[in-house]
């Protein structure tokens, strides 16, 4: 049987929760339309995403409740991500503009 | 020797010598998880070959001319707001309510059928326009084959959810009344949100 997880989350921190997520998704929606530089809006909209997604997984998703090996296997898919990116990535960053075609 | 048996024992005692979950979750729930991440995998596969196509094309259509962001943004409160009503529904199932738990399965569906509707609104308009999977009127044809397939496949999450959770509601409602069951669902319906939020930031707004 396996052990299970006594714990509630009071419905007020489900409706703080959503209002943060709706407070970043504004914020996202800022940064799309605001006059920066490309690349900073790049990192600054990783960075709200990854706050979004990390109060989703903890709070909605009881992550923060479970135990550390099963968070921790959660995380795999972003670390195999990083590292497919960073294999296919450079490969843009010379003149590579032959493997598409424009209409 | 006798440390040996000492070892063993301390084994069997252990998290890992059989009989209790190592992860301290039902296996249902655990194998919910495992799904998740393998299927998080597939989007990030398709996250990054977009990234990829967008780096090597020499122009991509700005987003905001090209979509309506309102439907957009009001899309993604919709799904934010699904999300938080399903975690409502998950802690009325912990507690023992399935009254309530129902209550807020049925609004996390018309949350997921509202995005549905939009989500069918948005490729009408976009293919009237033009829009296929091989061309478009905006630029590299690759814009609108990562739209229709991202979005699509996303699409696709969401009306599964739907299935599900009205499957989860019906038994509820029957009587058939699992809090685990509940509890699987909403974390499909959270993932579903989650692979939303990336969406949303490198599709529509990066």
């Amino acid at each position: 049987m396996a052990e299970q997880h006594e714990h509630s989350i009071t419905y007020k921190t489900y409706l703080l929760t959503w209002f943060w997520l709706l407070v970043l998704t504004g914020l996202a929606l800022g940064l799309g339309y605001a006059p920066i530089n490309e690349r900073l809006k790049a990192l600054l909209l990783v960075c709200t995403t990854l706050a979004k997604i990390l109060v989703i997984a903890a709070i909605f998703m009881h992550l923060r409740y479970e135990r550390i090996n099963l968070i921790l296997i959660t995380f795999a898919p972003l670390i195999l991500a990083v590292i497919l990116f960073s294999f296919t990535f450079p490969e843009t960053l010379g003149n590579a503009t032959h493997l598409i075609r424009v209409r | 020797m006798e440390s040996s048996l000492a070892e063993q024992q301390r084994i069997l005692a252990s998290d890992w010598g059989g009989g209790k979950s190592p992860f301290g979750t039902s296996w249902s729930k655990f194998m919910m998880w495992i799904f998740i991440i393998s299927d998080a995998l597939t989007f990030a596969a398709f996250l990054i070959g977009y990234g990829f196509m967008r780096s090597i094309s020499p122009e991509w259509p700005k987003q905001t001319e090209v979509f309506n962001m309102v439907l957009i943004t009001f899309m993604t409160f919709i799904l934010i707001s699904s999300s938080a009503v399903m975690a409502m529904a998950v802690g009325a199932a912990r507690a023992r309510n399935p009254k309530l738990a129902f209550q807020f399965l049925v609004l996390t569906i018309v949350g997921g059928l509202i995005f549905l509707g939009c989500q069918a609104f948005e490729w009408t308009h976009l293919i009237e326009e033009g829009a296929r999977l091989t061309h478009n009127p905006w630029g590299v044809p690759q814009f609108a084959a990562a739209f229709f397939v991202i979005t699509g496949f996303h699409g696709f999450h969401v009306f599964s959810g739907v299935t599900i959770l009205a499957v989860v509601a019906i038994r509820a409602a029957m009587g058939k009344y699992s809090g685990d069951q509940v509890e699987n669902a909403g974390l499909y319906w959270h993932f579903v949100d989650v692979v939303w939020v990336f969406v949303f930031a490198f599709f529509y707004l990066l």
